[in-house]
């Protein structure tokens, strides 16, 4: 009804998924605003918009910033379901946050229903290399077996912050762009048309 | 709390399903209430046809689904019959076949993604297939259908369209109230004139499509006519159906303090909602009348204009009207804001911030049970996360007020406890005092009612001071007066010493005491009086052989008879209620004006 002008830049929506005390809210904040807060507040569910830039195109990213787990299931899949990308993130100083990410990610696909749904492994707290619990090579693999990519950050030092979201965006944009092609074909939708008249008639 | 476990599914197998079962009551609900629309038209056959053909025009997948669906349905069979009411009520050709266009999006999509999708996920997918089945059967429902607002009991009518500021009264009322209160007053044979009603019908439509009304759009016998079919299509009257026939009987009292105290009464008795929708109602309506002059509607012209859109008689609605500002003194028809967009400028006021934060919540709330149902499309996500950025934003800003509203109510304190010296020193009699006459009562009554809360020793020297100061101002005079009939229903000289005043109140307590115990040795006399002939009637029954006395007449006037002495039987017993309340009331007048005179004649003894 009410169509977007053209010149709207285009929108990309990513999730943080991951346990509780990873780093979702201070990667989210240090990407939005450059701050980092040091005391752990539990998030209900936070949603942000920016503006950005990427790769010389105006595009705009809404991210929403996760509990590690929602009330009622219902609700998370309302969320994964209308996510484009996900950040899966765990705390490189805590096996645990480690192990949850299978679930998240077995999670996502059931309701993505879609295996090459962008998505990147995140290790974040690298700042803190004493108290690592997981090491890269074990997180690494882990991301090749599900055909990700693995990125460790730091949202204390905004280490590779801003490359987790700008690479998240490219997969997003690289996807839409191929279903755009597929679906710009429009056989499919002929052969729609076609059918429902069949059966009108 | 703070370490959320992520494996909800594992731990709590149960939450997601109930959350599915959650969603199918509400569809039995409903189910029911549009079993009355369409048990005629869904013929077995009928239905059957139907539903083959839709199956062949669906996809592979979501046939896998649907049967798997239908096989759940079929276990109880009243769940199935319901279930099928709600899948194919009257819906109009088109928007059916809008629907199925829409779910073969869908299943090509998935189509599509099946394909993409590796043999290694498989395992997972057999995992949790079972679920997502159960999702799919129910996504991508119409609104309208699954949980209307109009047609349905008041109760899920204010669920389904939820006023988010708290009031808790259904968004098309609210609306519809607002926009006849602002253009609708003055508008000649307001509810009277109604609007076409397909149009009225389609704006219906789409409030139950949850589609964005603006009633400014259209005029006023649109808005006042929608009103009508709200309240037409609610199943029970307003005033609910066991309540009816005593609202009728209140209304009808012709002693007019009588009724008021009635209709008062009955109107507590209302259920929370029912009570809450009849207030706003009739208050909109008195509203209307009171513009007579430019509407032409009087108490009784909207009444005959309005009983059979509330199923009763026009006398009852006359009668609520006359009474209106007694029976429902506090309602204020406050007007619906709705929660912001991301489009408007958020609040600045710290308090406007957190009223507005509520509000988020609960279309938050409110949007998520709605997809939990299936209601998903591109533009619910759309809003759901505009909603959760907009709540996200008022956080962070209420975040950083927050500093700055403490350090205010420190000063708000601070300037508090300056008043408070400031207002003693007013009401010490000074003749010098600079003042405007006119706000001296004012300023001075409100101080004693604070300092009153806060001390009482000031209380009463507050109280005092103006006597001794009587002559120096009327004002003052008049407060004089006020402040005693407040501080001493009986008209007795109030005395300056604490003491005295106590023995006063505890003498009037005395005398009321004995004058109630005595009631109540009467009260008891008539009891056990009672109960003796209580006794000797049950045994006269019990000796007696009961036989019936229409034993030769025909059945159909026997139970005539019977319905027409229940009935009979049933307004006595409410006379005779009422009678009984009427004793009661006036023993305690009684008791009141003993206790006033005894306390007369006695200080009049002691002057
Ligand atoms: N040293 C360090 N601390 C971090 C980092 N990221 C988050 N934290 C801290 O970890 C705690 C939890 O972070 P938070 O973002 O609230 O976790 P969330 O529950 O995943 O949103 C907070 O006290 C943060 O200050 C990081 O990269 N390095
Ligand atoms: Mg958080």
């Amino acid at each position: 009804m009410s169509k977007k002008p053209v010149t709207q830049p285009a929108l990309h929506k990513v999730i943080m998924v991951g346990s509780g005390g990873v780093g979702k809210s201070a990667l989210t904040l240090q990407f939005m605003y450059d701050e980092f807060v040091e005391d752990y507040e539990p998030t209900k569910a936070d949603s942000y918009r920016k503006k950005i830039l990427l790769d010389g195109e105006e595009v705009q990213i809404d991210i929403l910033d996760t509990a590690g787990q929602e009330d009622y299931a219902a609700i998370r899949d309302n969320y994964f379901r209308s996510g484009e990308g996900f950040l899966c993130i765990f705390s490189i100083t805590e096996d645990e946050s480690f192990q949850a990410t299978q679930d998240f990610r077995e999670q996502i696909l059931r309701v993505k229903n879609d295996e090459n749904i962008p998505f990147l492994l995140v290790g974040n707290k690298c700042d803190l290399e004493e108290r690592r619990k997981v090491s890269y090579q074990e997180a690494s693999d882990r991301a090749k077996q599900w055909g990700v990519t693995y990125v460790e950050t730091s949202a204390k030092t905004r280490e590779h912050v801003d490359k987790v979201f700008f690479d998240l965006m490219r997969e997003i944009r690289a996807r839409k762009m191929e279903e755009n092609k597929t679906n710009n074909g429009r056989g499919k939708d002929k052969n729609k048309r076609k059918k429902l008249k069949c059966v009108i008639l | 709390m703070d370490f959320e476990s992520p494996d909800v599914m594992k731990d709590f197998p149960g939450l997601y399903a109930s959350d599915v079962h959650k969603a199918k009551s509400n569809d039995i609900e409903y189910g029911e209430d549009a079993e009355k629309v369409t048990k005629k038209d869904i013929l077995i056959g009928k239905r059957k046809e139907k539903k083959d053909k839709k199956d062949k025009e669906r996809g592979y997948a979501a046939l896998e689904g649907e049967s798997s669906a239908e096989e759940s349905y079929e276990v109880s069979p009243s769940k199935s019959k319901k279930s099928k009411s709600f899948k194919f009520p009257t819906k109009s050709k088109e928007k059916r076949e809008k629907s199925r266009d829409k779910e073969k999006e869908v299943t090509e999509k998935k189509k599509d993604k099946d394909k993409r999708v590796d043999k290694k996920i498989e395992k997972d997918k057999c995992k949790v297939e079972k679920k997502e089945k159960k999702v799919k059967s129910e996504d991508w429902c119409d609104i309208a259908e699954v949980l209307p607002i109009f047609g349905v009991n008041l109760k899920l009518a204010i669920e389904h369209g939820r006023c988010h500021d708290g009031i808790d009264l259904p968004v098309p009322v609210r609306a519809c109230i607002d926009y006849v209160e602002d253009y609708g007053l003055t508008f000649e044979n307001v509810y009277k004139i109604s609007a076409p009603k397909s149009k009225v019908i389609h704006i219906k439509k789409l409030y139950n499509q949850r589609e964005h009304v603006n009633l400014v759009d259209y005029d006023v016998p649109t808005a006042t006519s929608l009103l009508k079919m709200f309240l037409r299509d609610l199943p029970e009257p307003v005033f609910t159906s066991e309540l009816l026939i005593r609202f009728e009987e209140a209304g009808a009292i012709l002693n007019v303090a009588l009724r008021e105290k009635h209709l008062k009464i009955l109107v507590g008795n209302l259920p929370q909602h029912n009570r809450l929708l009849l207030s706003w109602i009739i208050t909109h309506f008195y509203n209307v009348t009171l513009n007579e002059k430019y509407n032409k509607m009087n108490a009784q012209n909207l009444a005959l204009c309005m009983s059979s859109t509330l199923q009763t008689s026009h006398r009852l609605l006359t009668a609520l009207l006359c009474h209106c500002p007694a029976l429902f003194p506090d309602t204020v028809l406050e007007r619906y804001i709705y929660p912001l967009t991301s489009s408007s400028q958020l609040p600045d006021d710290p308090e406007l911030m957190e009223q507005e934060l509520q509000k988020q919540e609960s279309l938050l709330t409110q949007i998520h049970s709605e997809m939990n149902v299936g209601f998903i499309s591109k533009q619910r996500e759309e809003l759901l996360w505009e909603v959760q950025r907009i709540i996200t934003q008022l956080k962070r800003k209420l975040k950083t007020a927050n500093k700055d509203r403490e350090q205010l109510f420190e000063k708000i304190d601070e300037q508090q406890n300056e008043e408070i010296v400031e207002n003693t020193q007013i009401t010490q009699p000074s003749p010098t005092a600079s003042y405007e006459p006119e706000t001296t009562p004012v300023q001075i009554s409100e101080n004693v009612e604070e300092t009153k809360s806060v001390e009482n020793v000031t209380a009463s020297e507050t109280i005092i001071v103006p006597e001794t100061n009587v002559s120096d101002s009327p004002n003052l005079a008049v407060l004089h007066k006020q402040v005693i009939k407040e501080a001493e229903p009986e008209e007795v000289e109030f005395v300056e010493s604490e003491s005295r005043e106590f023995k006063n109140a505890l003498e009037i307590l005395q005398i009321r005491n004995g004058f109630l115990s005595e009631l109540r040795d009467s009260f008891i006399k008539q009891i056990e009086e009672d109960r003796a002939e209580i006794a000797v009637l049950k045994n006269q029954l019990t000796q007696r052989d009961w036989t019936p006395v229409y034993g030769d007449a025909n059945c159909a006037s026997l139970d005539e008879i019977m319905d027409l002495l229940q009935k009979e039987n049933q307004i006595l017993q409410i006379k005779k209620i009422n009678l009984v309340r009427q004793i009661m009331e006036q023993q305690e007048a009684c008791i009141d004006l003993k206790t006033k005179i005894d306390a007369y004649s006695k200080h009049n003894l002691f002057a």
